[in-house]
């Protein structure tokens, strides 16, 4: 179940010949991502990413709750993915299927354990009370590379994301709604990202970010996490055919190089929004000053 | 030897053409449309009146018991019966203290001033909400949001193994049994039934001038008498709330046969009116919460009115009529059909209570909760209104199922006072 | 004051039909997708053999989704199989998958009333359906009306009015004027539901249908479009956008 109809014999052999030629079945380069957007919606921490073909939603949530008990200085940090539908037909909607429970694997390592969020900066009362930060992604449109499309969209969250103030207060926790005071942003260490990778014709052909037909088509992927100075966080190589130890040494060079464009692009997006926001509040300030004077 | 040939003729006879009548039992297994449709209009030459199926009438209710405390381990349990689908509910008690709940010490300062007053206990908010205490129903209103933010009322709802074909063991929660949970849950906080009151649990620190008595001699009635110190001008005594009583409300039908929203919300009406909570107390030196074991002692809730539900199903006689009209005659063409159709045939049958056999055949169902103000006598008020899945119900249908269902909260007032 | 309601048809490339929708007075943006007509695999027993299964998902938006998805999906169910005609050519023993994800607005905790989306919901859901080209009998229109506690009716209330609110209802009719849909909660008497219903009425279908009990129609001013205009105007507009091409050609 959750599969989606496999390729014809003559599509794969048409994939294959094609990028045995260097030829990939939208005009790219191997190692050229396809164009990638990235939007922010009103709320804090919505993000609409457009990679191609493949686009999705992640939704930032804040919530205080009480911190795990054998961990009572750190906050709580969630990433929740689940495929509907409405991403692809294929998928069935309420049954975890393993692509599923895969990519939710893959984004807990690479953004989760490798701390890319301080989960400490989340406390709030030792012990009592913390912030439970919560990330939804919603996959609207499959065609490949669900994995590095939704660690984007993650970290662009995280990064635009504001949770609400909380001061302490004799042992009261006060938490001030966002139009009191200026909510806070989440406290980001780094900013890994992944890059995905495929294999054809027993490793001899390595392409970047492929659509889904070309997932389809591949022997195995090679998954790299990494953030910009370099540092890796995460590799893998999960399924398929083995792959030459080599593969991952040249492409992680590629990798970086992706993480920082893919990286600048989302710093640019957030700089528009924040622009935008602060026109925006102007604006908005004006006109109260304005009703003000008319009352 | 012609004799025999003769008898075998004979016997041969009656069965030779194969029988085209079967038995009603399976008639009803076959053409269950057909079937419904044949008792509920018959000829008019028969002189028959239209009954249902099951021989009711399609605004009468099955009949329906109600038997409380017959769970020995729960706070309070009651089995209901509606015809043959069968409801048990138990309603056990477990203490919360405040310190496991996160967001006990976390106040909002914006959306709700009110909410941040509402926990220091010496505001004068609180003081006038507990003036009134007891009294009508509009005085303590926002201290019910105790109940809804720290989940004090938590009720699940089970569909039991074999408690009609099709549920197997082992199977997850279905949708049914999941949305049926939903449903209490949503009704127990619309209608504030319970009251946050009854389920708070103190601390009284000991004052000056009852030093001696301390915390164990506080009666039940020690809420009130602080609360008229407090309002009559005395300094506010310092008074807490260390811990809650969660009720955690298990329904299982054992039987399903139709319409189990208002068997479950019956059960559930009738243990909570069985519920009795131990009297407790914060021990202070051991830190922990302490229950009298003195069944004198245990209160039962105070219950805020007595919501009972009523649930309708539809019985089209064309089922498919939607699909094979050309044009779907629009509302107000309709209504003039409706009218028209006194006279003549009718097209549908609005079935009251509908049993597992009518559930079936039914697309469109209404369900109506509906209350009395002043304890009975005033006037009619609904709490919770659905229709769904159909046009046939409109306004003036809608208006007659209002007087049904009033009708039916007399009956079950009674059934729940007997028991 | 705040406008009609903005929607858009067919933002999604991967499923038969999508719709997104936002209402302005609740925030509430609903972002739906329609796979129809499709194989169900999984649910062979459950099938009719004669007429479609619909099956419809609600996916919160920062909420894994529990008791109140499973209940507000029978309601949808409930409404929109109604009018699908589920019995044309190539739909029986197959299903319509409607997924509906909630992507903005306040989020809805566990027991909480589901109320104030679902005519987000019931519109996503529609335009989705046209979007996929799902065959129809009518189309619908929602509304949500709050009843404050001095009894007043509160027509495109906020979130903080349907806390306040006495009472809250839901209601959808028809394109051609059938109340398909009635769900309310709080305390109320018929007569209050009655004066709901008329208001309703007007919002999806304007005052022309009220034109029987005329005085009542007089009264109400409508500053605003029927919200069953809306539901044409989307697609209308959707389809000049498409034709463009062709329309410039000529």
């Amino acid at each position: 179940m959750n599969k989606e109809a496999p390729l014809s014999v003559v599509e794969r052999d048409f994939i294959l010949d094609a990028l045995r030629e260097n030829v990939r079945l939208d005009g790219r380069s191997a190692d050229q991502l396809r164009s990638l957007t990235v939007s922010f919606g009103e709320e804090y921490g919505h993000v609409k990413v457009q990679l191609g073909k493949t686009s999705l939603i992640v939704r930032i949530s804040s919530e205080v709750a009480k911190p795990h008990d054998d961990r009572p200085f750190d906050g709580i940090f969630n990433i929740s993915i689940e495929l509907t539908a409405m991403g692809s037909p294929a998928w069935e909607n309420g049954r975890q299927g393993d692509l599923e429970a895969y990519v939710a694997n893959v984004l807990d390592r690479v953004i989760r354990h490798s701390n890319a969020l301080d989960t400490e900066s989340l406390c709030i009362l030792k012990g009592v009370s913390c912030w439970t930060i919560r990330a939804d992604v919603h996959i609207t449109d499959y065609d490949g590379n669900l994995i590095d499309a939704s660690c984007i969209g993650i970290m662009a969250g995280l990064q635009h994301f504001r949770r609400p103030d909380a001061v302490v207060k004799d042992g009261q926790v006060i938490v001030y709604g966002l139009d009191e005071r200026v909510p806070v942003p989440l406290n980001i260490t780094h900013k890994p990202l992944s890059v995905t990778f495929h294999t054809f014709d027993e490793g001899k052909v390595v392409i970047l970010d492929a659509a889904r037909k070309e997932e389809q088509a591949s022997e195995a992927d090679v998954i790299i996490g990494l953030n910009n100075a370099g540092d890796v966080c995460y590799l893998s190589k999960f399924s398929g055919s083995p792959v030459d130890a080599l593969v991952f040494v040249t492409k992680t060079t590629v990798a970086l190089e992706k993480v920082k464009e893919i990286n600048s692009i989302i710093d640019k997006a957030l700089q528009a929004d924040l622009a935008k926001r602060a026109k925006g509040g102007l604006a908005e300030q004006a006109r109260a000053e304005n009703d003000r004077l008319i009352g | 030897m012609a004799s025999t040939a003769a008898d075998s003729t004979a016997q041969a006879a009656p069965t030779a053409p194969p029988s085209l009548i079967l038995p009603p039992s399976q008639f009803a297994r076959l053409q269950p449309h057909a079937y419904l449709l044949a008792h509920l209009s018959p000829p008019a030459s028969s002189q028959q009146p239209s009954l249902r199926a099951n021989g009711r009438s399609p605004s009468q209710f099955r009949i329906t018991s109600a038997n409380t405390g017959s769970l020995t381990h729960t706070n309070g349990s009651a089995v209901v019966r509606l015809g043959d689908t069968t409801a048990v509910c138990g309603i056990k008690a477990e203490i919360l203290h405040t310190e496991d709940i996160p967001s006990w010490s976390v106040s909002h300062s914006s959306s709700s001033l009110a909410s941040n007053k509402r926990r220091k206990l010496t505001s004068p908010a609180e003081n006038l909400g507990a003036d009134r205490e007891d009294g009508s129903e509009e005085t303590d209103d926002d201290d019910d949001s105790y109940i809804e933010d720290f989940s004090l009322l938590v009720p699940n709802l089970s569909l039991s193994t074999g408690c009609a074909p099709g549920f197997i063991p082992g199977a997850p929660p279905s949708a049914l049994a999941q949305s049926l949970s939903h449903q209490i849950l949503s009704l127990l906080r619309s209608t504030r039934i319970v009251r946050s009151k009854d389920l708070q649990i103190w601390y009284q620190r000991p004052n000056l001038g009852r030093e001696e008595l301390e915390v164990h001699n506080e009666d039940e009635q020690m809420d009130v008498d602080v609360e008229q110190d407090r309002s009559g001008g005395a300094t506010p005594e310092p008074r807490e709330i260390k811990a809650f009583w969660v009720l955690y409300i298990d329904i299982m039908i054992i039987s399903l046969a139709g319409n189990p929203f208002d068997a479950a919300w019956l059960s559930v009406l009738a243990a909570l009116r069985d519920t009795k909570l131990p009297r407790a107390w914060w021990d202070v030196d051991n830190e922990i919460v302490v229950c009298s074991d003195l069944v004198s002692e245990a209160r039962k809730l105070s219950l805020r009115g007595l919501p009972v539900a009523s649930s309708f199903g539809v019985f089209e006689a064309d089922a498919a009529a939607g699909w094979r009209a050309v044009l779907i005659p629009d509302a107000e063409e309709e209504r003039k059909i409706a009218d028209s159709e006194r006279k003549g045939i009718r097209r549908r049958w609005i079935l009251a209570d509908p049993d597992g056999y009518e559930e079936g055949l039914s697309l469109e169902r209404v369900c109506l909760v509906v209350d009395r103000d002043q304890g009975g006598s005033g006037e009619v008020v609904i709490v919770k209104l659905e229709k769904n899945g159909g046009f046939a119900v409109d306004r003036k249908e809608l208006k007659q199922l209002v007087e049904i269902s009033a009708q039916r909260w007399e009956d079950i007032n009674q059934i729940l006072g007997q028991c | 004051m705040m406008g009609g309601p903005i929607a858009s048809l067919h933002p999604l490339s991967r499923a038969d039909g999508s719709a997104s929708y936002k209402c302005p007075s609740t925030g509430s943006n609903v972002l739906g997708s329609v796979n129809a007509p499709v194989e169900l695999p999984g649910r062979r027993d459950a099938l009719k053999p004669e007429d479609a299964t619909i099956e419809v998902f609600v996916k919160p938006g920062t909420a894994p989704s529990g008791v109140g998805e499973r209940y507000v999906e029978g309601i949808l169910r409930g409404a929109l199989s109604r009018i699908v005609l589920g019995r044309e050519k190539g739909y029986p023993r197959r299903g319509v998958v409607i997924t509906l994800a909630i992507l903005g607005g306040e989020s809805i905790g566990r027991g909480g009333s589901y109320l104030p989306l679902l005519p987000a919901l019931l519109h996503t859901s529609i335009l989705a359906l046209l979007s996929a080209s799902v065959p129809l009998s009518m189309s619908l229109s929602a509304t949500m009306l709050a009843v404050n506690p001095s009894g007043e009716i509160v027509r495109k209330p906020s979130i903080t009015d349907a806390r306040a609110a006495a009472s809250l209802h839901v209601l959808a009719f028809t394109s051609k004027g059938h109340l398909l849909l009635s769900e309310s909660e709080g305390r109320f008497n018929f007569d209050t539901w009655d004066k709901v219903y008329e208001n309703a009425l007007a919002v999806c279908h304007g005052t022309s249908t009220l034109s029987s009990d005329g005085d009542v129609a007089m009264t109400e001013n409508m500053d605003t479009q029927p919200l069953e205009g809306f539901v044409r105007d989307t697609v209308e507009d959707h389809i000049r956008a498409e034709y463009a091409w062709k329309v410039d050609a000529a």
